[in-house]
């Protein structure tokens, strides 16, 4: 215990950690596939008080945002089990509902949590685009599809970029959460690494590092892409 | 008749604001909307465009017929490919530069080929003055610019008719002038223009017919000269005593 750090389990486990990082982003990006879209239409929704939908979308932000990631995954985790067994059992589907993988579990409750997220998030961008540049298109003769991908789609996007990032970069930190689904995620590989020779400093070092750099290296992306993006509204200010 | 609008009517709400408007337009017709804020004019702007459903009324415009209430999506399209509008706060697309804002109803709304919509954009931004403009963003330009940008727009689209809905109202005085200018400019080469405006200058010089609503119903319509000079209704004598200066001497 006093000779300090073991510097070399640190190396080592830094690479352990590092091996996880495809699990964490992969999750991240299948969370934000099914997130993007969905939190745009319901963002939609919410904005043209459209009936019944729009009060749905409001019920699940405040459901999704009043409890913790951990115990929705939980409730996911030990819910879908017992729903997936009556469902194969009723359909005499040949399948143990145990060897599901649990990334499902994981791509269900981050692609959950991070659509109540951006629905709120793109509430406010869409907001900041006057409805008369929807006219103007609608004008001009473009269609609602139209009018949206070409005019109020890309400066929603640029509003809303900053806070798209804030939202990445808790999802990439919270599938740390994995863990408890047993998840070959960056947290728990460098925990069964520690778990040999008690090495928990080192290991919580190296995760701490992993995470930092991804996170950094992804909100330096974002930036990127939001400057590109905004070369509009760069110009005059 | 190029453009014939019977009986519309228009509520928000519990209040009235369209109650039953009749308007005809004739090609190369310069018509003016007077009236006092809240007589209805943007509204029925608006509903020949469909920016707002009429709850009553009938439209005839060139070939196509159809009740301004219940028309159908392919109607209502087809309409707005025969109108073009200018809009009081000029709603440029803000994420397009000047010339991108001219032709993306070209190339998106009518699929025309890029290069010719540049072309046909070009053209449409040297008439109102901004050849040198064509790569700034609304962002960099005047209102003045901006609102000539929307005339282009209008311009480029080749339209039957161009509905302008009070242009020169949210521009610095100083930058009216510009806006006119081009406006009478367009007038001048023949374009059917229906004009919502406060600009009593444009009603008189430009206008071949000036129409004037209040409270929801064409008071009464008439050339220039029969609506300034020699105003038959109560309303409309009130109204211009109100809106020209008192030594306002016509010379018609």
């Amino acid at each position: 215990m006093s000779e300090g750090l073991d510097y070399k389990f640190l190396v080592e486990t830094f690479f352990v950690a590092l091996s996880g990082v495809p699990t964490a982003l992969f999750i991240t990006i299948v969370a934000l596939l099914v997130a993007l879209p969905l939190g745009f239409l319901l963002a939609l929704t919410r904005i043209n008080q459209f009936p019944v939908l729009d009060r749905v979308a409001q019920i699940y932000v405040s459901f999704v945002r009043g409890t913790p990631v951990i115990i929705q995954i939980f409730i996911i985790y030990s819910s879908v089990p017992l729903l997936l067994a009556s469902i194969f059992e009723k359909y005499n589907i040949e399948m143990n509902v145990y060897d599901v993988n649990p990334i499902w579990y994981a791509f269900i409750v981050f692609s959950l949590n991070t659509t109540a997220i951006l629905i709120e998030v793109f509430r406010s961008a869409i907001s900041t685009v006057s409805k008369g540049q929807l006219e103007a298109a609608y004008s001009v003769g473009l269609t609602n599809v139209q009018a949206f991908r070409r005019i109020i789609i890309p400066q929603t996007l640029v509003v809303a970029l900053p806070n798209i990032c804030t939202a990445t970069v808790n999802l990439i930190k919270a599938t740390s959460l994995g863990y408890a689904l047993s998840l070959q995620e960056i947290t728990l590989r460098a925990k069964v690494a520690a778990n040999v020779g008690y090495n928990y400093v080192e290991a919580y070092i190296d995760i701490f590092l992993v995470y930092l750099i991804l996170c950094s290296l992804v909100e330096y992306l974002f930036k990127l892409y939001e400057k590109r993006l905004s070369r509009y509204r760069a110009v005059g200010i | 008749m190029m453009l014939e609008i019977t009986n519309i009517h228009k509520s928000f709400g519990e209040n009235e604001i369209l109650k039953g408007v009749d308007l005809k337009i004739e090609k190369g017709d310069v018509v003016v909307i007077l009236g006092p804020s809240g007589s209805g004019k943007t509204t029925l702007l608006r509903c020949i465009n469909f920016l707002e459903k009429a709850d009553q009324g009938h439209a005839i415009f060139g070939d196509i017929d159809v009740n301004l209430k219940t028309a159908s999506k392919k109607a209502i399209h087809g309409i707005r490919q025969k109108i073009a509008f200018v809009f009081q706060n000029y709603n440029l697309f803000n994420n397009k530069t000047a010339l991108e804002n001219v032709t993306e109803g070209l190339v998106i709304g009518r699929k025309i080929a890029k290069a010719e919509a540049n072309e046909i954009g070009k053209k449409a931004l040297d008439k109102v003055g901004l050849s040198e403009k064509y790569n700034a963003y609304p962002i960099e330009l005047s209102g003045g610019q901006q609102q000539r940008v929307g005339i282009a727009r209008a311009v480029a689209l080749n339209p039957d008719i161009i509905l302008f809905d009070e242009p020169t109202s949210a521009l610095d005085p100083e930058l009216v002038g510009e806006v006119l200018t081009v406006m009478k400019q367009i007038a001048k080469e023949g374009t059917t223009m229906l004009v919502v405006t406060h600009e009593m200058s444009f009603a008189k010089d430009v206008a071949n017919r000036v129409i004037f609503m209040d409270a929801g119903v064409v008071v009464e319509e008439g050339s220039p000269k029969d609506i300034f000079v020699k105003p038959k209704e109560e309303r409309t004598r009130k109204f211009l005593k109100r809106v020209l200066p008192e030594d306002y001497i016509f010379y018609i």
